[in-house]
């Protein structure tokens, strides 16, 4: 594929392109009157295209992208979902996608986000809600800014805060955003937080809290749990759960009984709105009574007189973004939580965690799995004891040569050659079983045929692209 | 409903292969009073009765015929190929395009996205987007910060309110402080300890300021000082002088007016450009252009990527990881849509409708247009009483303009109006006729 | 993998190798390091003049997969540094000690130079860091 001549700008003519303009139905001045004429510019570097060419364009890109829609996405810590149907004509229908975020008639948004912030409360156990930060690591931001503020308002200076070495890489740069330095804790040979280690920290005095994900990267859970919160507790700290993970949990399990002060979800990965190539996202913040007050604003809250919003700067850490948060994806959440109801949210719990172990327990006799154990969601492999020197991208790339999308790879960063598999609830039993075919007939690949892997991809619209070179001489635009 | 494939003989069979009895045992790791015996939630419901269920909920939000009302979020028409091209389930299901190879087609979409704003605004270098304009201003800010390593931020008054108060949210974050300060007084502010100057073009009353000589007079008296802009609907872009001719360092703007509904406020979408020498401090996501390892062809791919917060986590300026991608799609083809031709009409149109409503009235007794400087598609009205104004207006289904004592108090007799393209000739008389009947029920003039 | 590490050079736990002449000491990631690091895309030096304490991190040394910290291994005053990296900055990975060297230091405390590792220490500490 030739790119110069194949990127849209290339498809321009000297066509005046005025399909999407409206006819001008007023008188007019001259535009000198209306704007000085050095504010004018000069011509747009932007070429008129005619319609039939666009469509074409796009069409023919989204036929080289790959989609959840076509198959597998066994992305780890992603929970790659199907993205119901029904939940994008709602988001498009008129009295939703028209109505501006200032207009004073605007009970039924008001009210749809009060209604899952009170789902979301019942899923989670926790007792207030924000739906304004626009993505977990928004979210994570939120949450950090709350322990700040609590802390703040206490006359206490805490400002470290606790994270294991497994955790997310959003987790210690939100924690930085938010003021604080980061504490990385060695997780035991168990994958779990050692106890011990945790009292130390928490013992110096000046540790706001932690940040868990659980179960965590690894797809376990830690059993210690209860433990680990209470000891951060003992010490006065608070405890943030990233609820990235929560999809196992969801009807079996709550962060708040687990011991969490506050938690982030991911509307984008637990509750189905589409990942969108990478956006738009939303990750509402939950908190406990206490630190509701601390939650930003403005506060959709329940009142005598109906849903009332709150703009009490007094003690809110403020606003985190212009006007109600994400809620074109709010809504398609709030849609998922409707249709699927107490029992299928129970359901997808369970199923997540059944397909991940009927995936990790093939695919455990061919691929070395570092943390033995039963996992929920998703599940580490590692490229150790691979023959012929073959590395996680050599295999990641061979599936993309199947027609099915790689897993996570090199994460989390505590297992050397990773390869991180979560299947989620949606996919049919016959999905899983192709995937673990093709991981059958990639392993015996890499034992007799390795260059095949060492190659790959070979049928896919392009090879292994030149990443250094990307990054020495960056081209950012044409 | 529920989007579970497996029937029980499947799960029978899976739960034989892994070796268990039943799915409880899968979660055995999980102590035993952590388990909940359910959610206390309503049972599902199926499509149709989902769908009944929004729709009289939709009810209780009003859909106007015709908007007057901007501060912030614009209705403008947008083409039909913008909802063609991001319905394809290939684009919107997608996942982030670390993949490159099985990625190819959204990753030149979004290399193509920083190339339309690259060209749009003159800017060297744009990013895959950010959240929205209010957090691309804060942090744009807290780049500033860390390139400059000063830690005290200038704000011009102007700035829309809500983005005053997420810059300074996010500032208090990093411990950096925030002056706001009125236009004319900027240069007895500066000083060699300001990292950057943050105002916003059109402002939030609508005016026009003179950019350059703005630049030229902040760079003289603090040459290190970084020069940040921030827009609220750059379809002015259409007409006025792009950021990259001025001497910005950094553009942020708000690309909800660039192909994106409404939707009560979001998703919208956060432009950030800026000069090529500040490259490696951008935060969010930048795709590149590349060569095969072993091979000729060119291919796009996520480039940069030290930047950001999962190789360098706490020494991450940015912690942001999803952005807003498929709003970006939405740009990308409102802008290609529309073309040079198109964005100037638009563009054009928008001032001379604001234009003519301003002219209209100034005929009616009563009412006084405060700007004195140029305004593009929004400007700020003296009225003889705004909340008749805002009754007259609903009655005529017309979205009213904005009171602005939501927020500024002590502006109780004005309003911010927005007039675009998309108001015909047949709404500004009847929103001329609602400026009259306000009047006549109100001012004793 | 055989990694080279001149044995008149001094070197610090973090990765960096020292070749003092007379008051300069001029500053290098080792051979370790590079391959760690991978393909090297990118080195951000800080300005000349500014003087800092053993320790501190100097540079950043980026590359495709991680970005690592360049520590002072010594007090000094920076006098220059290696502009040919940022047209090469694969020179860090072909020859670390050689066209690939960063930074040149004027000594402040010469006291710090006996606390450096010698080539035996430092292939010591690769030797427990491979396990």
């Amino acid at each position: 594929m030739d790119t110069k001549d194949s990127l849209i700008f290339e498809k321009g003519n000297k066509k005046a392109q005025t399909n999407f303009v409206p006819k001008l139905d007023i008188e007019c001045d001259e535009l000198e009157e209306i704007i000085p004429k050095k504010f004018i510019r000069d011509e747009i570097q932007i070429p008129d295209i005619p319609e039939v060419e666009i469509v074409r364009h796009y069409v023919k890109l989204s036929k080289i992208n790959y989609g959840l829609d076509s198959g597998i996405y066994p992305l780890g810590s992603c929970t790659m979902k199907y993205n119901p149907k029904i939940n994008e004509h709602i988001a498009r229908l008129a009295e939703f996608s028209q109505i501006h975020p200032l207009q004073e008639e605007n009970e039924g948004a008001l009210q749809l986000i009060h209604n899952i912030s009170n789902m979301l409360g019942e899923i989670t156990g926790m007792d207030g809600f924000t739906l304004q930060p626009a993505a977990g690591a928004h979210g994570e931001l939120v949450g950090l800014l709350i322990m700040k503020k609590f802390f703040e308002t206490k006359g206490v200076v805490k400002n470290k805060i606790i994270v294991p070495d497994s955790a997310h890489g959003t987790n210690p740069a939100s924690a930085k955003m938010a003021g604080f330095s980061i504490i990385e804790l060695q997780s035991n040979d168990y994958g779990e937080v050692p106890l011990d280690h945790l009292e130390f920290a928490m013992k110096q005095g000046d540790v706001a809290g932690i940040m868990l994900t659980n179960p965590n990267t690894l797809g376990v859970f830690d059993r210690q749990i209860k433990d680990i919160t209470r000891i951060v507790h003992k010490y006065g700290g608070l405890c943030y759960y990233d609820g990235a993970n929560l999809n196992p949990m969801l009807g079996i399990c709550r962060p708040r009984d687990m011991g969490f002060d506050i938690v982030h979800l991911n509307l984008h990965k637990t509750f189905s709105t589409p990942h969108g190539g990478g956006g738009p996202g939303s990750g509402p913040v939950g908190v406990t009574n206490e630190l509701i007050p601390f939650l930003p604003i403005p506060c959709i809250i329940s009142a005598e007189n109906g849903i009332v919003c709150s703009h009490d700067k007094f003690h809110s850490i403020g606003r985190i973004k212009a006007f109600w948060g994400n809620f074109g994806i709010i809504l398609r959440a709030y849609v998922y939580i409707l249709s699927l109801g107490a029992e299928g949210l129970k359901r997808v719990g369970q199923i997540a965690v059944l397909n991940a172990n009927y995936l990790k327990s093939q695919l455990q006799k061919k691929y070395y799995l570092p943390y033995n154990r039963v996992c929920q969601h998703e599940f580490v492999l590692s490229d150790k004891d691979m023959p012929n020197e073959i590395t996680t991208e050599d295999i990641a790339k061979r599936i993309l040569d199947y027609g099915f999308y790689a897993p996570t790879i090199y994460f989390p960063l505590i297992v050397n050659g990773a390869l991180m598999i979560e299947p989620t609830e949606t996919e049919s039993k016959n999905s899983l079983d192709n995937f673990v075919e093709v991981m059958e007939k990639i392993y015996y690949e890499a034992l007799n045929n390795p260059e095949k892997l060492k190659n790959a991809p070979l049928n896919t619209p392009i090879g292994r692209l030149d990443a250094v070179n990307a990054a020495r001489n960056p081209i950012l635009h044409d | 409903m529920d989007f579970i494939s497996h029937d029980d003989d499947a799960i029978t069979e899976m739960l034989k292969v892994i070796g268990v009895d039943k799915i409880e045992d899968l979660f055995k790791d999980i102590p035993k009073d952590l388990i909940i015996n359910g959610l206390n939630l309503p049972e599902g419901l199926s499509e149709p009765d989902v769908l009944k269920k929004l729709k009289e909920l939709g009810k209780k939000n009003t859909i106007y015929a015709n908007s007057f009302l901007g501060a912030g979020c614009y209705f403008h028409y947008i083409p039909t190929l913008v909802d063609f091209v991001v319905s394809r389930s290939e684009f919107y299901t997608s996942y982030t395009p670390y993949q490159a190879e099985a990625s190819q087609g959204y990753l030149q979409a979004i290399y193509e996205y920083q190339s339309v704003i690259s060209r749009l605004t003159q800017m060297d270098v744009a990013n895959a987007s950010m959240y929205d304009g209010s957090t691309a201003l804060a942090e744009a800010a807290i780049m500033a910060s860390i390139i400059t390593r000063k830690n005290q931020i200038i704000l011009l008054e102007g700035v829309h309110p809500e983005y005053i108060e997420v810059v300074n949210t996010y500032c208090w974050g990093q411990n950096i402080t925030l002056k706001i300060v009125p236009l004319d007084k900027v240069e007895d502010e500066l000083n060699q300890e300001i990292a950057a100057v943050l105002f916003q073009s059109p402002n939030f009353f609508g005016n026009i300021e003179d950019v350059s000589v703005l630049v030229k007079k902040i760079t003289d008296k603090a040459p290190n000082c970084l020069l940040i802009q921030c827009m609220t609907d750059p379809t002015c872009l259409g007409i006025l002088k792009p950021p990259g001719e001025t001497g910005v360092d950094i553009f942020v703007a708000e690309g909800q007016s660039f192909g994106i509904n409404p939707s009560f406020g979001g998703p919208g979408l956060g432009i950030f450009a800026t000069k090529e020498k500040f490259l490696r401090k951008i935060p969010g996501r930048l795709v590149g252009k590349t060569k095969e390892i072993n091979g000729e062809r060119e291919g796009f791919l996520l480039t940069l990527q030290a930047r950001e917060q999962h190789i360098r986590r706490e020494k991450a300026s940015s912690n942001i990881c999803t952005n807003q991608a498929l709003c970006s799609l939405s740009a990308l083809i409102y802008l290609v849509s529309l073309g040079k031709t198109g964005l100037t009409k638009i563009a054009t149109q928008n001032f001379q409708k604001a234009h003519y409503v301003k002219k209209k009235i100034k005929e009616i007794p009563g009412y006084e247009i405060l700007n004195i400087k140029p305004t593009y598609n929004e400007f700020i009205v003296k009225c003889p009483d705004v909340d008749s104004l805002i009754q007259e207006c609903k009655k005529l289904n017309l979205l009213p303009p904005l009171p602005l004592s939501k927020y500024y108090p002590e502006m109780k007799d004005v309003a911010l109006v927005c007039v675009t393209e998309s108001n015909s000739r047949e709404s500004i008389e009847k929103f001329i006729k609602a400026l009259e009947l306000a009047n006549n029920k109100g001012g004793r003039n | 993998m055989e990694h080279e590490f001149p044995s008149e050079l001094k070197y610090l736990q973090t990765h960096e190798w020292v070749r003092i002449q007379d008051n300069i000491a001029i500053i290098g990631i080792t051979d370790y390091a590079q391959h760690q690091l991978g393909d090297i895309v990118y080195v951000e030096f800080p300005e000349i003049g500014t003087t800092l304490k053993k320790g501190s991190n100097v540079a950043e040394i980026e590359s495709v997969k991680a970005v690592g910290e360049l520590m002072m291994p010594l007090s000094g005053k920076i006098i220059e540094v290696n502009t040919g990296l940022v047209d090469n900055p694969e020179s860090v990975n072909s020859s670390p000690y050689g066209t690939g060297w960063m930074l040149k230091i004027e000594i402040t405390n010469e006291g710090e130079i006996d606390e450096l590792l010698t080539v035996e220490a430092y292939k010591k500490i690769i030797e427990a860091e491979k396990k």
